[in-house]
């Protein structure tokens, strides 16, 4: 019997860090069978709870799927890991990816730093003079 | 191999000389200026040495030679052992970290942790026209309010936790420039952590041609995401730019009254 496991995620991507504290995060993961899976949700699974009390954790048990890991954040994506064959650490560690993550489309960085105000004192130009 | 040689006939002769040896087996040989004479007359050969190759006593050459060999295999099996043990150690910990190693290690980078960010806290402002160049690591960049920043991944913060980025190089506004030597002492930039993320998949494809040679390898780089809060250090301008929100309401509420009149 295949074993499936589903965590959905729910966080903000809105600038303000004030929603990304009040949103009501969901978590749901969904487990069931006998594999490393069902280990990390005996073990790892309530410690992770208990210090993301604002994301929702839901296990459901789906058959003939391999087992994954489902986040879903505020922005209404979704991001999903298999974890088939995975020992509880490394489903920790891709747990913790998904609920540190933002939920935003991953594509190659144009910049390192997104800003509004460019400028303070003026841009420079050519006819500028001091 | 002369040497060697030597030797094996001198155990044969004159076993008596390596009754008493120690089990040790270095290989400390020193070399002789007659080697031919010396092969004919061991006798002589045995005065001009001060030092003597030492073999476990009861044995023979045979075994004498085995053993040589078993001692060459055990070295080199004891430097792959360390060199093996060497190189999981180093991949596979991880290194526990104090709480002052954690501290000097971020101090060193160019940050320090505040703590989590509470929901009481008022850290966002509106835009000040106030900008500093900071130094995160081996990068600079220049911020303002509200600036978001992505950097390589910090190590000892999480998401929605409040740093202070203390090597500032240069802080500046409208009418004031202040230029650190090579940092600005008592300045201070507040950022918030946004997330810690994974950046898009690079492909690293390696080639020879006509040498039927090629590599694939993906990379994906560990960033973090900072959201500028706060820039302290300079005098800021006290003419801040006013959001237009309340006008609007304001202008609702006349047409309003307006509208009733």
């Amino acid at each position: 019997m295949k074993t499936l496991v589903r965590l959905e995620k729910v966080k903000s991507e809105e600038r303000d860090s004030r929603e990304v504290v009040a949103a009501s995060d969901i978590f749901r993961a969904q487990v069931s069978g006998v594999c490393n899976l069902t280990i990390f949700m005996e073990s790892h699974l309530p410690m992770f709870k208990e210090k993301n009390l604002q994301l929702e954790v839901v296990t459901e048990l789906i058959r003939g799927q391999h087992p994954h890991l489902k986040g879903v954040y505020k922005n209404k994506s979704q991001r999903v890991i298999c974890v088939k064959n995975m020992d509880p650490e490394d489903i920790l560690l891709h747990a913790t990816r998904l609920r540190n993550a933002l939920g935003r489309k991953v594509v190659k960085l144009r910049t390192r730093h997104v800003t509004k105000h460019p400028s303070v004192q003026g841009t420079w130009t050519t006819a500028m003079k001091y | 191999m002369a040497s060697r040689r030597l030797l094996r006939a001198l155990t044969k002769t004159t076993p008596f000389l390596f009754r008493n040896s120690s089990s040790r087996r270095s290989l400390v040989v020193p070399p002789f200026s007659h080697a031919n004479a010396s092969s004919t007359k061991p006798a002589s050969a045995i005065a001009q040495w001060p030092h003597l190759r030492y073999f476990s006593s009861d044995k023979h050459s045979d075994e004498d030679d085995n053993s040589e060999d078993d001692c060459g295999d055990d070295e080199e099996e004891d430097y792959e052992d360390d060199d093996d043990d060497d190189y999981v150690s180093a991949s596979g910990g991880k290194k526990a970290y104090t709480a002052e190693e954690k501290e000097a290690e971020a101090a060193d980078i160019g940050y320090r942790v505040v703590g989590p960010l509470q929901k009481e806290d008022d850290v966002f402002k509106p835009y000040e026209p106030v900008f500093a160049v900071v130094q995160i690591g081996s990068h600079q960049f220049k911020v303002s309010n509200g600036d978001s920043i992505f950097t390589e991944r910090l190590k000892f913060c999480e998401v929605n936790d409040k740093l202070i980025l203390n090597k500032v190089l240069l802080l500046g506004s409208a009418s004031q420039t202040i230029v650190g030597r090579p940092i600005v002492p008592d300045a201070s930039v507040h950022a918030v952590v946004e997330e810690h993320a994974l950046d898009a998949k690079v492909i690293i494809f390696k080639k020879k041609r006509r040498k039927n040679y090629r590599r694939t390898k993906g990379h994906r780089q560990e960033l973090t995401k900072l959201r500028i809060t706060d820039i302290q250090g300079i005098e800021k301008p006290q003419n801040a730019i006013k959001p237009e929100k309340p006008s609007k309401p304001a202008k609702k509420e006349q047409e309003k009254v307006a509208v009733i009149a």
